[in-house]
């Protein structure tokens, strides 16, 4: 076990790593630098700002440089804000995207089960049709045509709740629920597949034989046994919090990372890009580090061993 | 004595048994290939054969809708700018709202203040709008409220025009714009899918073919690169190559062939020990052949169903992009890039962002139905 | 059956999860839901700022927003009323020598920092010299400074220390300016951000995080900036009781939030959420109707600049003429950007600029010196392509990808290759940023770009494009349109009259030279809540001037 942890982090890093220097030498492909106005500074004042972002160093050494400050938790000075950072601007804009996925995901994949075990009950029913037809809905239309949908229905229209930007609890709703909506589809098409799936195996036959309640089989067999490979499909659903956040933040006026993001892009500060890159990347590897050896303990039929697989 | 009288029977009764072939082993069913079989259950699931339908048809529109009037990708002009859907024969129909007519409700403390806001809304050409009274109201704020109807297309004289889907705010027909847009979407989906298909299938082939050290470095060089956020990457790669289908389609392809290599990469290990492979290998076939003639054939339905999934999310991901500013280059256009300016203007004219929303909402549904279809259909457990 | 119950139950229990969820929040809304509103009497206003602040530095800011917050919260030599005058800010007086070399400023004795330190002709000392300071990396300082005031390009260079700075404080309440040439416009920019003093102690305690937040500033402006770091998306202008004119100021509170999406910015007006929104083109149409809309004017100007030295074509006088008389001003402005935005036959804009003399709108006097022809357009084509010896042209137009920007570049494009036969243009759409980027390494052929004034004069658009000028960045070189501006800086300095006479001739020379291709002047269209009083709009320097802003009655 402790091996395979091992092994896993060990990977882990590695793919930190690639993503590093990736994104550096893709970001020194670009055109920019901290001085988007050049011509107005004189070379003295040129040579003195260079030297403040270290960009006078050839590559290879800037990139050496770069990694030695990865390793101690440093991300660099963002080129946008004077004097900031990089470091400081993920750590002010985590807060919200964090509540904001976490609540998705959680009352998403809740919901999401729950469709997808009315839906196996009624295997074929009106209600599975319709939980199909969610499911499907929710899985196919672009999450920003759904965000505005709800901004323009439960707030301007209904007034229920505030149209954007972010502080109350309230605030949360909106960009929540069209968060949400992916992996609630997601959850509830896999829940269904598996129960159905489930349902007609043998040993619910058996018990069914045996005389057991119908709820109990539902629950005590069919359900439980379904539900475990769903952790497998919950990782990548945290990840797409991430690109949900993109948009949601950007029409919700939400100030968390994948706003962030997007306006980095936007200003051409690559120290913040590559900074929030390394931070998805690091969220991506450890989420599924995490599912991998949930799913090993949970799943009795999969014990990780030290050797190979 | 009497009981024991066993062979007592009358002769008559003992009949020579007839040899009469065993039946257990028959096959109640007409023999079919795995193929048929799979074709069977397919064209058994509605569902599937609906959105099959739907979506031949959306890629015929796709090739043909442009040529179906006259106007151009980039035919501008301002003075049909932002026109309203107007279909014949269905503009008769009033609930479709394809008549050619703008119309949207409008507050005032009396029906006449109400009543004003909507001809000035609607240009000031009073004699075209059609004023309905839905609260007289009391004089209260916002108290009485009217429903203005704009006969746009009297107003501009331009009764003997029919733009389908009405026109944008440069005064191009969105319905030509919409099927190069979907023609475009599902290009780079396609070409992003069947790049993802080549890389994937090749390189989790050889890995899972050959196993051993060849495997081991294979995947840990794949465990590495799914570990990349793939959104990331798309995003990095579109900031540094110039924006375009291609690069698009290298942005998607660029991490997203992982996925599949992984797939085949576990069904050629679990194939290459079954018997027909050994009993192939034994006969003396070549590698090359036993690839192609066994183990491909055999694989090809989950990498068929893999790719059905694959072109949706590619689908998605070009919307993604186009809608932050990362897509495709104006004029061109593709679905995100038409919902992302549709979406700028949903109040107004919702229309420009409904027609490519539902048309890239029933591509995702339609792939996704059929892919699932497919897997069904694969799936010896399903045929009946 | 009993499967129906149990998925019946199943059914009830989202249900009731589901009203559940919806009961908590909505008792949440109502608890929260006014408290914008001056419930304690308070005199508070709310609005939206495009974007982040991203520094407070008054020597590195390059950006409207940095420059807005300074304003607000900072004072210098002279503050702009509403009718662009200066009056009294820190200075209360000043002389002028009779070469118009030296500025001799009075300070008033009542002005405070925020933590106390008087306000002092040292601390002008301070920041102007740190502006110019190689050091410090200022893109305003040199450009705003240089070849204004004596040595600052050569301190800027390093070529002499930062005492020589032609500026200095005999007394703590004296500052003499000498300057590089006569410079009739000095006043206006002494209201500039650059030009903010500075508390030389404070500055130098904080160290590299000066500016990065609440706590690393000091304030002695109408307001303090409260809540705020450089990632904040929402912060607060607050009374400043130590402000010498605090008496002046009504307003207790001025909140801010970052909204960028367009329709969000409007939803948040119609819910009471904000007291002023911009609107874009398409919301214009849905609103212009409104009691609240409002047409503010602007001075920037907006052009294609044509880049000489990548594509050959555009070298070629015929063929920049023909493009620069071949889109559609007139629909532009009503149509696409349908903001109250004017056409622009010349580079300086209308009612910014009075003759000298007469008064007269300097606009008015030059006229329109470049208009939409498409005859006249296609003729120079023709003769700019018999002279290249070619029949067609392939051009490339850089823009930005703001969203009237982008319509705005699809119909120029359009209009450009329908008029002019042979040529295709193909468009690059950039952030702003990388648009920059694109300018200075002279990447592009055509270019949408734009211009908003530093100080009250029309060197301001005009020096930008002499002969390898900063902003130039095109190739375009005249020298008979380089002596005009040059003389006007130096031997016309203190002869208004003919210096106006100097800038009506290089206009009329660059536009006859087709040097750029003016499309608009901007203008912006807003919903203005008629709870906000006396705020108004600055013609150069930052845009809203809160001083004198009160709160009116919500009806």
């Amino acid at each position: 076990m402790v091996r395979y942890i091992g092994r896993r982090v060990f990977y882990m890093l590695i793919t930190l790593f690639v993503i590093a220097t990736l994104s550096f030498f893709l970001m020194k492909m670009l055109p920019g630098s901290p001085l988007n106005a050049e011509d107005k500074l004189s070379e003295e004042q040129k040579a003195i700002v260079l030297e403040k972002y270290g960009l006078n160093d050839p590559v290879p050494i800037q990139y050496v440089k770069y990694l030695g400050g990865l390793v101690q938790g440093d991300l660099g000075i963002s080129f946008k804000f004077s004097n900031y950072p990089v470091t400081e601007i993920l750590l002010d804009r985590m807060g919200p995207s964090a509540q904001l996925g976490f609540q998705a995901l959680l009352v998403g994949t809740i919901l999401g089960v729950l469709f997808g075990l009315i839906a196996a009950i009624s295997h074929n029913g009106f209600l599975d049709y319709t939980s199909t037809i969610i499911a499907v809905l929710g899985t196919s239309i672009p999450n920003f045509v759904f965000a505005a949908l709800l901004q323009i229905v439960f707030a301007v229209n209904l007034g229920w709740f505030p149209v954007a930007l972010w502080g109350e609890f309230e605030h949360t709703v909106l960009p929540t629920i069209a968060l949400m909506i992916f992996p609630m589809a997601t959850a509830a098409r896999f829940v269904r597949t598996e129960m159905v799936e489930v349902m007609g195996s043998s040993y619910i036959t058996t018990a069914r034989a045996k005389g057991i309640s119908e709820p109990a089989i539902v629950f005590k067999h069919g359900f439980r046994n379904s539900l475990i490979p769903l952790i497998t499909v919950i990782g990548p659903l945290a990840v797409s919090m991430l690109t949900g956040s993109m948009v949601i933040e950007q029409i919700f006026a939400i100030p968390g990372i994948g706003e962030q993001f997007v306006n980095s892009v936007f200003a051409n500060d690559y120290p913040t890009i590559m900074g929030t890159t390394l931070l998805f990347a690091f969220l991506f590897v450890v989420i599924i580090l995490i599912i991998d050896l949930l799913y090993g303990l949970i799943d009795p039929r999969i014990r990780i061993s030290g050797g190979k697989s | 004595m009497e009981m024991n009288n066993k062979n007592n029977i009358p002769k008559e009764l003992l009949v020579p048994m007839k040899q009469r072939e065993d039946t257990s082993e028959e096959i109640s069913r007409p023999s079919r290939t795995f193929g048929q079989n799979a074709r069977r259950t397919f064209f058994k699931n509605k569902l599937a054969v609906v959105s099959l339908i739907i979506l031949v048809i959306i890629i015929l529109m796709s090739a043909f809708g442009p040529s179906m009037n006259q106007y151009g990708l980039d035919d501008q002009d301002l003075s049909r700018a932002k026109m309203p859907a107007r279909v014949p024969v269905l503009e008769n129909i009033s609930w479709l709202g394809l008549d050619g007519t703008l119309s949207d409700n409008f507050k005032g403390n009396t029906v006449e203040q109400a009543t004003l806001k909507g001809v000035s809304r609607y240009d000031n050409a009073e004699e075209f709008i059609d004023i309905e009274v839905i609260d007289e109201g009391d004089g209260s704020r916002n108290s009485a409220e009217v429903k203005a109807t704009y006969r746009i297309y009297e107003a501009k004289e331009m009764t003997d025009q029919y733009f389908w889907l009405g026109t944008d705010t440069l005064g191009r027909d969105q319905w030509t714009r919409i099927w190069l847009g979907t023609r475009v979407s599902l290009q780079i989906a396609f070409y992003a899918a069947l790049i993802s298909l080549i890389i994937g299938v090749a390189y989790g082939g050889i890995a899972g073919f050959y196993g051993g050290k060849v495997d081991d470095v294979m995947m840990r060089i794949l465990e590495v690169l799914i570990g990349i956020p793939n959104l990331v990457i798309i995003l990095l790669m579109m900031l540094v190559l110039n924006p375009g289908i291609t690069s698009i389609v290298i942005a998607l392809t660029i991490t997203g062939w992982t996925g599949m290599a992984r797939i085949v990469r576990g069904e050629v290990m679990k194939q290459k020990n079954q018997e027909y492979v050994l009993a192939a290998r034994t006969l003396g076939r070549s590698n090359w052949k036993i690839i192609m003639k066994h183990l491909l054939p055999n694989i090809s339905g989950i990498i068929i169903i893999n790719t059905m999934f694959t072109i949706p999310d590619a689908i998605f991901f070009e919307a993604f992009l186009s809608f932050i500013g990362l897509g495709i280059t104006p004029p061109e256009a593709s679905l995100g890039a038409l919902i992302s300016t549709g979406f700028k203007s949903i109040m107004l004219y919702p229309y420009l962002l409904i027609f490519p929303a539902i048309l890239i909402s029933l591509i995702m549904i339609a792939f996704n139905l059929i892919g699932d279809g497919l897997r069904d259909a694969f799936d010896p457990k399903m045929h009946k | 059956m009993k499967l129906k119950k149990l998925s019946l139950l199943l059914v009830f229990g989202l249900m009731v999860a589901v009203l559940v969820a919806c009961g908590g929040s909505d008792s949440g809304t109502q608890g929260g839901g006014t408290d914008t509103e001056s419930a304690d009497g308070e005199k508070v206003l709310n609005f939206i700022n495009g974007d982040a602040i991203p520094s407070m530095d008054p020597s590195l800011a390059t950006d409207t927003y940095a420059f807005q917050f300074l304003g607000e919260s900072m004072e210098g030599l002279y503050r702009l009323d509403k009718d662009a005058n200066p009056v009294e800010g820190i200075a209360i007086d000043h002389e002028v020598s009779e070469d118009a070399l030296t500025w001799t400023f009075k300070l008033r004795e009542d002005a405070v920092w925020s933590n106390g330190d008087p306000v002092t002709a040292h601390d002008f000392v301070y920041a102007w010299q740190r502006a110019v300071d190689p050091a410090t990396g200022s893109e305003y300082g040199p450009y705003m400074m240089g070849g204004v005031i004596k040595n600052a390009t050569e301190v800027n260079t390093g070529d002499v220390p930062v005492e020589e700075l032609g500026v200095t404080a005999p007394d703590d309440y004296t500052l003499v300016v000498e300057l590089e040439n006569p410079t009739p416009y000095f006043l206006s920019l002494t209201t500039f951000g650059t030009f903010l003093p500075l508390n030389q102690t404070f500055v130098e305690e904080q160290g590299d995080s000066f500016a990065t937040s609440t706590d690393t500033l000091v304030f002695n402006g109408p307001f303090t900036l409260e809540n705020w770091k450089s990632t904040s998306t929402e912060w607060s202008l607050v009374k400043n009781e130590d402000y010498w004119d605090a008496e002046t100021v009504q307003l207790d509170k001025v909140n801010f939030t970052v909204v960028k999406d367009a329709q969000t910015k409007v939803n948040l007006y119609e819910t009471g959420k904000v007291d002023r929104t911009d609107l874009t083109s398409d919301l214009v149409d849905q609103y212009a109707s409104h009691p609240d809309y409002m047409i503010q004017p602007e001075t920037s100007v907006f052009y294609l600049k044509m880049n000489q030295t990548r594509n050959e074509a555009l070298a070629n006088k015929n063929i920049r003429a023909a493009i620069a008389k071949a889109y559609n001003k007139e629909a532009i402005v009503n149509e696409i950007l349908n903001n109250g935005s004017v056409a622009a036959n010349g580079l300086v804009p209308a009612d910014f600029a009075p003759m000298p003399e007469s008064g007269e709108d300097f606009r008015e006097v030059s006229g329109d010196l470049v208009t939409y022809d498409v005859e006249a357009a296609k003729e120079y084509w023709a003769k700019g392509l018999e002279e290249l010896g070619v029949d067609s042209i392939e051009l490339e137009l850089l823009g930005d990808d703001s969203e009237s920007a982008l319509t705005m570049n699809e119909y120029l494009a359009n209009q450009l290759s329908t008029n002019l036969p042979g040529l295709s243009v193909t468009l690059r759409n950039v952030p702003f940023e990388q648009r920059l980027d694109a300018d200075t390494n002279m990447d592009y052929d055509l270019q949408v770009s734009g211009w908003g004034p530093d100080y009250l004069d029309p060197n301001t658009y005009l020096n930008l494009w002499v002969t390898d000028g900063g902003n130039n960045k095109m190739g375009y070189s005249n020298p008979e349109f380089d002596t005009l501006i040059e003389e006007a800086a130096t031997t016309l300095a203190t002869d208004n009259v003919a210096r106006y006479e100097n800038f009506l001739e290089a206009e009329k020379i660059l536009m006859e030279d087709a040097a750029i291709a003016p499309i608009y002047q901007r203008a912006k269209a807003y919903l203005v809540s008629p709870k906000v009083e006396g705020v108004y709009y600055n013609a150069f320097g930052f845009d809203w001037e809160f001083k004198w802003a009160s709160v009116g009655s919500a009806e």
